[in-house]
Formats: C-alpha cells, structure tokens, sequence
C-alpha cells in the first residue's frame, strides 16, 4: 500500500511536470516568433485547456480513481467533523446509541432465535409432543421397543434415549447435588459435537442386555465447579452416591443438554413401564407435517401397548427444538428490536438535522466546488462520504457500548426462557449486521442533506452574500417534517415504556396472600432405591422436617412436596361427592404438611388443620383455598362435603401412596387464596392434602428463619446429613423472593420494563437534542430578522414567542402523529407486553413529559434570541 | 463544467483509434515529448488536425500502459527536460497493424463514397 501511494505521488509529481513543460515550450515557440513574452505565456495556457481536467481525465488512464477520491474525500471530511467537534460528538453520540442498542438487542435475537444450538443439523431434531383434545401440549416418553421401533420410521433418521436422576458426590464433607443424565450411547455421535477433552460415551460403554460400564462424561460448569477446570481430569475417578466412575471426557462450553453435570451411559431395557424422553433427528426434506401424519398410526400403535403413556385422544405435534423458546421470548425479543429501531431511527433524524443545518451553512462551499468543475454526483459522493464516516465512527462506539448492555440484557433474560446452548456475544454475524447497519444509517441520514445541498443554485448563492435575513422556506419545512416524526417517535417509545412500567409495577405490588419474606425452599431428592416402602419414606420426611425444625435460627419449618409458590401444585381433575363431575373441573393439587399455612403465614378462614398425627397417618383430610370454595360451593356447604382426586395413585418405586389415595377426602377448613399460578394470572382453586398421601422421590422443606435464609442454608445442610449422610439438597436453593423473581414474568416484565425505559430516556433525551440544535440553528440564521423585528419596536417578549411558535408547530404535530401512532399500535403492544394496556394516565403523562422537555429545549435558543442586541444584530454576519 | 468534460470524452471516444495511429506514425521519426508530437501532427496535417491535450495526454498514457510506447525524462536540443516518448518494438508492430486497417478503412470508406470509381 505504502509502495502504491509513493508510486502515485511520483505519477502525478510527472505529470504536473509534463504539463508544465508543454507549456513553457508552446510559450517559447511563440516567443521565439516574436510575440510578447506575457501574451506568449498566456494564449499556451489558453491554448493548451483547462489543466486541471486535463489532468484529471489523464488520471483516470491509470485507473483506480474511485480509490484516489474515496482517500481524497475521507481527507477533507476527516477536516471538516474536526473543525466542528461539537457537532461531530453530537452526531457520533446520537449514532452511536442507537447502533449499539440496535446491536445489543440483535445478538440476543441471533443468540437465541436464530442460532441458538450446536448441535449437528439442530434445525432437523425435534421433541415428540402431543396435543391432547383439551389443547394441552405434552411430551410422551416412550419405552425402550417403542423406540425402536421409532427409529425404524421413514421420516425418522436417528433417535436417542435419555433419563434423568440427582445424584451426589459422596467424598467431600457435604454431599454435593449432582445432575446425571444417563444417555444411550448413540446420544453424543446424535448430537455430532466435538468434545471439549477425552471422548464421548460409545456403544461399548453399555453393551445391550449388560450393566453400562461405570463411567462418566462431564458437564462443562461442572468440571470448572468441581474439579477446578483441572485439564488431567481425564482418566481420573468419580465417586458418586459411593459409586466410583471413570471420567472419560469433558463437553464444550455451549454442550448443556439436560443442563447436567454428569452425562452416564444409560441402560436401555426392555421392560415397557420403564419410559425414556427420547431426542430425534428427522430425515434431510421431510416436513413436519409429513412427519407427523406418520408417527401419528405410530404413536396410537404404542397407545394401545401402553395406554397410561399417552392422553386418551391426541394428536401428534412434533416440536422443533426451539419452538417452546419461541413462543416464551420471541415476541419480547422482537418488541425490544423495534424499540431499539426507533431509537436508531431518531438517532438517525438527528443526525440529518444537524447535517441539514449545516448544508445550509455550506451552501457557499458548494456553489463554489460547483462552480469550479465539479460534477452534481461527486459533491453528493463527497457528503455521503462525510455521512458514511460519521456512522462507521458510531457504529465503532456503538459496538462497543453494545458489549456491555448485551451482558446486562443476558442477566436480566429470563432464565428458564432461552436456551442455555445460546452464545449471546457480539460475533460475527452480529458484527457484518453492526456494519450493514451504519451502511444504511448513513445512506438514510446523509442522503436527504446531501441530495439538497448538491444541487446549489450557483448563481443566487454566488451573488447573495453569506449574510441572510430569513431561513429558506424549504429546509424549514425539512426540519419541520424531522423534527416531528422524531417527537411521534419519541411518545410511542415513552408510551410503550409507560404502559411496560405500569404492568410491572402492578405486578410488583399484587397480593400474594403469603409472606416471602425471611423463608426459603430447600429441595430434597431422594436416591434411587432408597426409603422404598411407605412407612421408611413417611418416618425419613418426618425426621428431615424435625431435625430442620429444632434449629435455633429456625422460627418454623413445614414440609412441602410441590408447593412452593408462586407457582404450587399439581393441576388435576377433581370430582365433589353428590355433584356431578365436568370435564374442566380442576384443582392445583398440594402435598404439604400442616404447618405449611403458619411458615407462610396463609389463614385459616374456616374450619380446622389437620395435626400431626393425622399427617403421619396419611389420614383422608384435605384443606381447599378460598377461589375453589367461591366457585364450587357457593352457598358456604364446604366444611365437611368430600372431593376425590382420581389420578391421586402411587407409583412404586417412586411414588409411594397410602391405600385408597384416589378415594374419597374429607374437607376440613378454608384457607386464604395465596398467589398459585404465578403473579399475573388469577390465583386457581387449590387442595391442599398431607405430604403423606402421596411421596414422590423428590420433597422440600419450608424454612420461616429469624436472619436472611440463605445464611443459615449450609446449617440446614449440616443438619439433614446427620439422619443420612448421603443425602444431598439441591444447588440451586433461594428464598421466596428469589422465586418470585425467578418467574418468568417478572423477568420479562423487568427486562421490558427497564430496557423499555432505559431506550425512551436515550430517545427522549436524543429528540431534545434535535429540537434544541434546530432552534438554535434557526435562531442564529434569524439574527439579523430579529435584529430588524426588535429595531422596528418588536419585544422581548414577541420574539420570545416567536421562537416558540415556530417549534411549536412541529412539537404538537409530531405529538398528534404519536399519539395516533399509539393507540394504533397500542393492541399489538399490549399482546408483547402481557398483561398491560395503555391508559389515559399514562399516554397523558407522557405527553407532559414530552412538551416539558420540549418547551425546555427552547427555551436556552429562544432567550438567546430576545436577548439580541438590535446594534450588534443587525452588523452581524 | 460537466459539459466541457463530456466534450472532451466524446473527442477522446471520437479519434480514439485514429489519434493512436497518427502518435504511433510520429514517433516513428524519433522520440518525441508531447508537445512536440501535437505541434508535429499540427504541422505535417497542414494545420487541419489540432490535437487536444485533454485527449494527447491520455492516449499517451494509454499506450504507454500498453507497451507500444516508451517514456523517458530526457533533456532537449535546447537544454530543457522533457518526457520524451519513443516507439517500442511492439509499438512498430502495432503501428503497421494499425496502418493497413486505415488503410482497409479509407478505400471502404472512399467506396461508398465513390460508387463508381471502381
């Protein structure tokens, strides 16, 4: 490069020389016959042409002209955003956010929606779901023959098999939760992902109709948990729930199938209770529709093997891997991209403000390249060039704010609404979408400007002098026309931020009916062939709930199955003795024991608790919620009528039921509504039976602690060791307000909400600067005008005024498309952000809000101008 | 302005293969710089064909580019320097190529001017 450019000065170094030389010689041949040696001179320059075209059109022989301009044009623009830095940190500034949202917001949608697994031809695997006759979405395990036969299926390329346990560390001092899942050994040659060290389970790891060899792949997070990240692990033994395993390999970062920390070979059998989620891999061109019509003779055939398996009617649904992800984020995600368009969009109308105030400043310049020989499509090459610099500088700023709102905006997603496989950062891909970006933002703010001032009308210009009384009509209604679709811009953005904010702060104060504060949920799993007979488990639970309950730190403790809110229970049909049972009769089931309500602090409205020695009993008792007893017994009859709950059935080993659990359960008592269904949506009819009806592998324990929960956590640990000391409690334990916040919509509502507001503020704060640029701009070009105006007696006042109602035109103007612009869009808003509509409160606070800022960005211009000296006005240049 | 230079590109387009020719033909006596080569197809034409410098100096540069011509910086007879451009060996080539095409050209020509001539 360095070698081209001096070979380029040399070029044109000869040729100046060349063409000086013709000259001389001309003159001096014309001398040489007897003419005078200026006239000589002057008629071989006249003779020879304009030397500067010459020149010109000799360059482009060399070719790469393009080059020379885009270099030369740089130059002068790189001078000229120098010479004005106000204005250039202005323009970089208003770009630069709106880039950077734009490209913070986008990797998240590439991250999530568009690529978000690593899996080998992740577009083709899909989630067996079925859709029952109800509407409802299920996923069907099938056993170890179906799954063969499965993968016999046209449309079927490959399947593989998984199951999932907790199991623990059994070498450290407390037991550590551990995530197995147990896969097939096809599963990881299914998934085609390198591993990060060592190998992936084999075929041979679990020979069929053999015990699988003992060995173990490990989860990315776990092995940097666990074992330190230590790059020997490879070869090195596992002891888990005193089972020692080989390691055998790690998985890459993005491998997080299951979210396990183990991956162990699975044993497949043949025994048909035993179901397995099975992954699957459709053929290359075979639709989902085709695939489903297929597998629905398929799935009825294996409905009659094992009728429990599967919904009495259904319909065969396959799911793509994303699909689920899709529906929870898609529609936020998307309405945080046309926010952050918005806000690129009046970032953008800024900038061709600012540009437009500036053309008309340069008018002069033009006219006069103009005048000289340069052609309408260079001038407009040479704005356009200024236009693309500023918006590449921008989107260089602006990736590099997008860096750090990408990681607040992953922190803030919620957790259980995108797939953990996503790598959301800014690569690649996002990074040629940053540059396509600035392409076009530049193209879109740099044309309009450029197309006005490339066409200067030389000869007015050239004779008017630089001085002028009034602003041109034209680039007054230009700015007019910005300025006011920035302002609807602007109230759309605030609007939607208003009614986003109003949602979750009504979210935020519902009542919960229960007190979070100061308790947490530890979750409890059971190990696989452990406490396997009803009364082992009851007296196992038992001794849990009291060794937690003794503690000091502990004002109460209650044992809960399922019940944890905001969201508790397990919604089945439920039938009321004497009353005929409907179809959609259902309950949130709940297994808890009776302290539950005072750990909670949930009343007692009527009736009584069960005690404990009903509890260990497993006596038929049942407490129902206040919504259930409105609904089903409205005249007040509910203490004392029975309900029976059909699917209340055990499952041995796992489900462990006393006799005659899907009998018939006296109602004892009425217990306050408290929140089961999450914080929007109304709270659902409940049951609330003892723990010991019904104990799955799985419990956990309430605990109400007088000092913040998690602090007493590794205590509590230390306390359900001592009765076994394999016995583990989950990781992940939080408070109740940690689960509050953990719902999905708090955290959507949170991240719409901030980022919502964060946007309108940047947009608000943008659209001023718009505003306050081109009333300065204009203030400074009617200098003169007022100068007269306040000479012929006009007030301070009447120019004051003047200056407002010039913006006031605008302003309410774009107020009113916005407003319109709202309420348009206001039912499309209301379904991305759920649960809120736009009310007349909030459209009229933003209003407010809106002309106060404008009315102040104004104001500074606008006594600017009443303050003007009519002497130093009128001399002004 | 633009139009001036759309005058100039029209001329180059114009004379193109024939103004090659006539620097090829003039180089042939001698190097030569570019203002001699204009003065000498000025002279040697009668004074009918002027040679515009918005159209010399490209061809020069084109057919330097080409390799027919060669440019060196050389001093004059009278102690000036100049860039001097001499024919090279495919240039000659090129020139007799160039001339029997002309003169293919002048007798088409010269034919349908001249029906019956012939």
């Amino acid at each position: 490069m360095n070698f081209l450019w001096w070979r380029r000065k040399q070029q044109e170094r000869e040729l100046d020389e060349e063409v000086r030389r013709h000259i001389e010689m001309a003159a001096k041949e014309r001398v040489e016959r007897g003419e005078d040696k200026r006239e000589a001179e002057r008629a071989a320059r006249r003779e020879f042409g304009n030397v500067g075209l010459v020149k010109e059109v000799t360059r482009d022989v060399w070719g790469r002209r393009w080059l020379r301009d885009l270099a030369a044009d740089a130059h002068y623009g790189l001078r000229i955003l120098l010479k004005n830095p106000g204005f250039t940190i202005v323009a970089i500034l208003s770009l630069a956010l709106g880039i950077g949202a734009t490209t913070a917001v986008f990797s998240v949608v590439y991250g999530v929606l568009v690529n978000p697994y690593p899996y080998a031809n992740s577009d083709r695997m899909v989630h067996l779901a079925v859709h029952d006759n109800a509407g409802n979405r299920r996923f069907v395990n099938l056993n170890g023959p179906q799954l063969q036969q499965l993968r016999q299926a046209r449309s079927v390329e490959s399947a593989a098999a998984m199951d999932g346990w907790n199991l623990t560390t059994t070498e450290g001092d407390l037991p550590e939760d551990v995530q197995a899942v147990y896969f097939t050994s096809n599963a990881f040659n299914f998934f085609g992902v390198p591993m990060l060290m060592g190998r992936g389970l084999l075929p041979s790891d679990a020979p069929e109709g053999q015990d699988p060899e003992n060995v173990a792949v490990l989860g990315y997070q776990f092995w940097q948990r666990h074992c330190n990240g230590d790059p020997g692990i490879v070869g090195k033994k596992i002891q888990l729930v005193r089972k020692n395993y080989e390691i055998v390999g790690v998985v890459r970062p993005r491998f997080t199938w299951g979210d396990a920390d183990v991956y162990l070979p699975l044993k497949l059998t043949a025994d048909p209770v035993r179901t397995f989620f099975i992954m699957t891999r459709l053929k290359p061109g075979v639709s989902r529709a085709a695939a489903n019509a297929e597998l629905q003779s398929l799935f009825e055939q294996f409905a009659q093997q094992t009728p429990s398996h599967f919904p009495e009617h259904f319909r065969v649904t396959l799911e793509g891997l994303n699909d689920q992800f899709v529906t929870r984020i898609g529609g936020t995600l998307f309405l945080l991209l046309a926010a952050v368009t918005l806000l690129l969009l009046i970032g953008c109308g800024n900038v061709s403000i600012l540009l437009l105030a500036r053309a008309t400043g340069r008018q002069h310049e033009m006219a006069v390249r103009s005048a000289i020989g340069a052609e309408r499509s260079r001038i407009l090459r040479q704005l356009l060039t200024e236009a693309l610099m500023l918006s590449f500088t921008g989107a260089v700023v602006g990736v590099t704010l997008a860096n750090s709102l990408v990681k607040l905006i992953v922190n803030w997603l919620p957790e259980f609404s995108f797939p953990h496989e996503a790598s959301i950062s800014i690569n690649l891909p996002v990074l040629y979408f940053s540059v396509g970006l600035a392409l076009l933002t530049g193209i879109v703010f740099g044309i309009s400007p450029a197309l006005q001032s490339a066409r200067p009308d030389v000869a007015q210009v050239m004779q008017s002098t630089t001085r002028k009384m009034t602003a041109g009509l034209h680039g007054r209604r230009t700015h007019s026309v910005l300025i006011a679709g920035q302002i609807a811009l602007t109230l759309l953005l605030l609007a939607g931020a208003g009614v986003a904010m109003q949602g979750f702060v009504r979210m935020m104060r519902v009542d919960l009916g229960y007190d979070p504060h100061n308790t947490m949920s530890v979750g409890i799993p059971v190990h696989d062939n452990t406490y396997t007979t009803w009364e082992a488990r009851r007296t196992y639970f038992n001794q849990l709930l009291q060794k937690v309950a003794a503690m000091p730190e502990v004002v109460s403790a209650g044992l809960s199955t399922n019940a944890t809110p905001p969201s508790s229970g397990w919604e089945q049909r439920f039938e009321i003795s004497g009353k005929p049972a409907a179809e959609q009769q259902r309950a949130r089931i709940n297994f808890i024991s009776s302290e539950y309500f005072s750990v909670l602090h949930i009343p007692l409205l009527q009736g009584r608790f069960w005690d404990a020695t009903e509890t260990m009993h497993g006596s038929k008792l049942a407490l129902i919620n206040q919504t259930l007893a409105r609904q089903y017994f409205p005249n007040g009859d509910a203490i004392g009528s029975e309900i029976r709950v059909p699917q209340m059935k055990g499952e041995p080993p796992f489900a462990l039921a006393v006799p005659g659990s899907d009998s018939w359960f006296q109602v004892i008592g009425i217990v306050g509504d408290s929140r089961n269904n999450g914080l929007r949506d109304p709270t659902k009819p409940a049951v609330y039976v003892p723990y010991t009806i019904r104990m799955p592998v799985w419990t956990q324990i309430l605990v109400r602690t007088r000092v913040p929960p998690l602090t007493v956590l590794r205590a509590v640990r230390e306390q359900i060791h001592t009765v076994d000391p394999d016995q583990q409690s989950i990781r992940d334990v939080r408070d109740l307000n940690g689960w509050i916040t953990a719902q999905q919509e708090w955290q959507q509502g949170h991240l719409v909400a901030t980022l919502f507001a964060g946007f309108a503020i940047l947009a608000l704060a943008l659209a001023a600067t718009g505003l306050y640029s081109v009333i300065s701009y204009t203030v400074a070009q009617r200098t003169g005008e007022f100068g007269i105006r306040m000479a012929l007696g006009a007030g301070r006042k009447d120019v004051l005024l003047m200056v407002f109602r010039s913006a006031a035109m605008s302003v309410a103007g774009g107020v009113l498309t916005g407003v319109v612009l709202t309420i348009t869009l206001n039912r499309m808003l209301a379904r991305w952000i759920q649960g809120s509509s736009l009310d007349a409160l909030v459209l009229a606070g933003v209003i407010l809000l809106l002309v106060a800022t404008s009315g102040l960005s104004c104001l500074i211009p606008a006594r600017r101008a009443s303050s003007v000296d009519p002497i130093v006005a009128l001399r002004y240049e | 302005m633009a139009e001036k230079r759309a005058r100039y590109q029209n001329r180059i387009e114009l004379l193109q293969g024939t103004l090659d020719l006539l620097i090829l033909q003039t180089l042939q006596w001698g190097a030569q710089h570019g203002y001699g080569i204009s003065v000498a197809i000025r002279n040697r034409s009668g004074e009918t064909l002027q040679v515009d410098t918005g159209s010399l100096y490209p061809a020069l540069y084109r057919l330097e580019k080409q390799k027919w011509i060669k440019a060196e910086w050389k001093t004059s007879e009278n102690n000036q320097r100049a860039k001097f451009y001499r024919l090279t060996a495919t240039g000659k080539k090129q020139l007799s190529k160039e001339r029997s095409r002309w003169a293919q050209l002048s007798a088409a020509i010269a034919g349908v001017l001249n029906p019956f001539e012939r």
